[in-house]
């Protein structure tokens, strides 16, 4: 097992956003995490991620207790985020926002050049800054930028959030090609037909609790509305 | 003659100027800090450079620059490690300023139990005295020697945050100190080290000054308003605009000077007012 979170609690402040989340994710394997907007899906991936310290539970990754480790620990051990809204460096351009994705040294099959084989349309852009770039396009270099990390495990949160459709073909394409280097990925999705097509198997949550798993393949699409909507 | 031998002088004392600016603006950009202890650093590092030209009589005063530096740097380092990045945790984002408002005031009044309040001065050789003349017009080494200086440190400063992988981070830093996190950067070191860079910036500005002129434990807080319109004038941040809010400042000063001797700074608070007037985002409201 590479992701084995157990029994995990999540709070800001006084609120509690996670009770008892125990998901796991195998390597190489992709995962979808589906849910209505606050049903936790972001705070568990800033939880694996180590931007949330206010947990308790257990989550090992590779066989390492990280429940306490901070998210500049966490990124050397091989788990790269591609954080909601992007979050890419207005000052930096293209090419600096991948590089900073690879300060973790990390050696592994993705470097600056293979980026640029993966995603064409960055190296024509590489100088340019991330706001002059179409929405699409900065998804791509998020998602390069999760990469230049080499990553064992490739978190992404709502990539497709506000992009047309024909850039969010362009994207889940590219995870096609970034799970067949063997990279596990857990994939945040509203759109539950998206997240299951791209997937092996699916985490329904709601209101902080996991509601409902199963493979891709066979979701029930009755019990599915069920877990997501709590009818 | 005599006024464009005003106007240069002006714009030479504009480049001491900017490198008052240039360490707050640097601080303010990274992490947000309204640094009040920014005039202490400039006073404390005059009396650091008073204490190692003692230690080194006959050393050449530019000379005084490496060790001031490498010790401003460090000071600022520590600063930022034990008390700043404190402060920043806390949820009131008022906290740092309060913390560099109250350490201003210890620090100040630390340095007039240790050295008093009479005016002290490097006096290291002739330099400081020495002049060249350009057609008729006499020009200072030292104010000259202070705008290249001031050009060099700049141009330094841009390279490296431009160029550089640490100031790829630096400025990954200041637009998203969460983010960095998931590179495996951790924003305080970051912070640490611009901290370090602002103390030994404001160094190189104490150790001209001392040059200079006389300076007293007292002489931060003026020099603090004069950064603080540097940095306005440039656009927070930028220190291209500091540089240029610098010599504005400067040659308003002197011209005014020349004007009416007993004007002080007033006429350089007078452009400082116009200035925020007519352009209150400042000549460029870029950042870094």
């Amino acid at each position: 097992m590479l992701l084995e979170v157990t029994s995990l609690d999540a709070f800001y402040g006084d609120l509690q956003a996670l009770h008892q989340v125990s998901i796991n994710v195998d390597g190489g394997e992709s995962v979808a995490l589906v849910g209505a907007n606050g049903a936790g899906k972001t705070t568990f991936l800033k939880c694996v991620s180590g931007l949330i310290a206010q947990k308790r539970g257990a989550i090992a990754f590779a066989g390492i207790d990280i429940v306490h480790a901070p998210a500049e620990a966490i990124t050397r051990l091989g788990i790269a985020l591609t954080p909601e809204g992007r979050m890419l460096f207005p000052s930096l351009n293209v090419e600096e926002n991948l590089q900073m994705g690879g300060l973790n040294r990390r050696h592994g099959h993705w470097n600056l050049q293979r980026i640029y084989q993966l995603f064409p349309l960055l190296a024509q852009r590489r100088l340019q800054m991330p706001n002059t770039l179409s929405g699409g396009e900065q998804g791509l270099v998020a998602i390069g930028r999760a990469l230049m990390a080499n990553p064992r495990l490739l978190l992404c949160d709502e990539i497709s959030l506000g992009l047309a459709p024909v850039a969010v073909d362009l994207i889940y394409a590219s995870l096609a090609a970034i799970r067949s280097e063997g990279t596990a990925i857990v994939l945040v999705e509203q759109d539950v037909k998206r997240a299951s097509s791209a997937s092996d198997r699916v985490y329904c949550l709601l209101e902080g609790k996991v509601t409902m798993q199963g493979a891709s393949r066979d979701l029930d699409a009755g019990e599915l509305t069920r877990a997501y909507f709590g009818t | 003659m005599v006024w464009l031998g005003t106007i240069i002088n002006g714009v030479l004392l504009g480049g001491l100027y900017g490198l008052f600016g240039v360490g707050l603006a640097l601080v303010f950009g990274v992490t947000r800090i309204v640094n009040i202890m920014h005039g202490e650093f400039i006073a404390l590092s005059a009396f650091i450079a008073l204490g190692i030209s003692m230690l080194f009589p006959n050393a050449h005063p530019l000379l005084l620059l490496v060790p001031v530096v490498v010790v401003s740097f460090g000071l600022g380092f520590a600063l930022q490690a034990l008390l700043v990045n404190r402060a920043m945790r806390l949820p009131d984002p008022v906290a740092p300023l309060l913390l560099t408002f109250g350490l201003s005031v210890i620090v100040r009044n630390l340095m007039v139990e240790a050295f008093g309040v009479n005016p002290r001065s490097i006096r290291q050789g002739d330099f400081a005295q020495l002049s060249i003349d350009v057609f008729g017009i006499s020009i200072g080494v030292l104010p000259l020697v202070t705008l290249a200086l001031a050009v060099v440190l700049f141009l330094v400063l841009q390279f490296v945050l431009r160029r550089t992988e640490i100031g790829r981070i630096v400025r990954a830093t200041a637009d998203n100190s969460e983010t960095v996190r998931l590179m495996g950067v951790r924003p305080a070191s970051v912070y640490n080290i611009v901290m370090g860079l602002s103390f030994a910036l404001a160094g190189v500005a104490g150790l001209m000054l001392a040059l200079r002129t006389t300076f007293t434990p007292f002489s931060g807080v003026e020099r603090l308003l004069i950064s603080f319109e540097v940095v306005v004038m440039g656009g927070l941040g930028s220190f291209w605009g500091a540089m240029l809010g610098g010599i504005a400042l400067g040659v308003a000063q002197l011209v005014g000077l020349r004007l009416n001797p007993n004007s002080g700074f007033l006429y350089g608070n007078l452009v400082f007012f116009a200035f925020v007037m007519l352009r209150p985002n400042g000549l460029f409201g870029s950042r870094l």
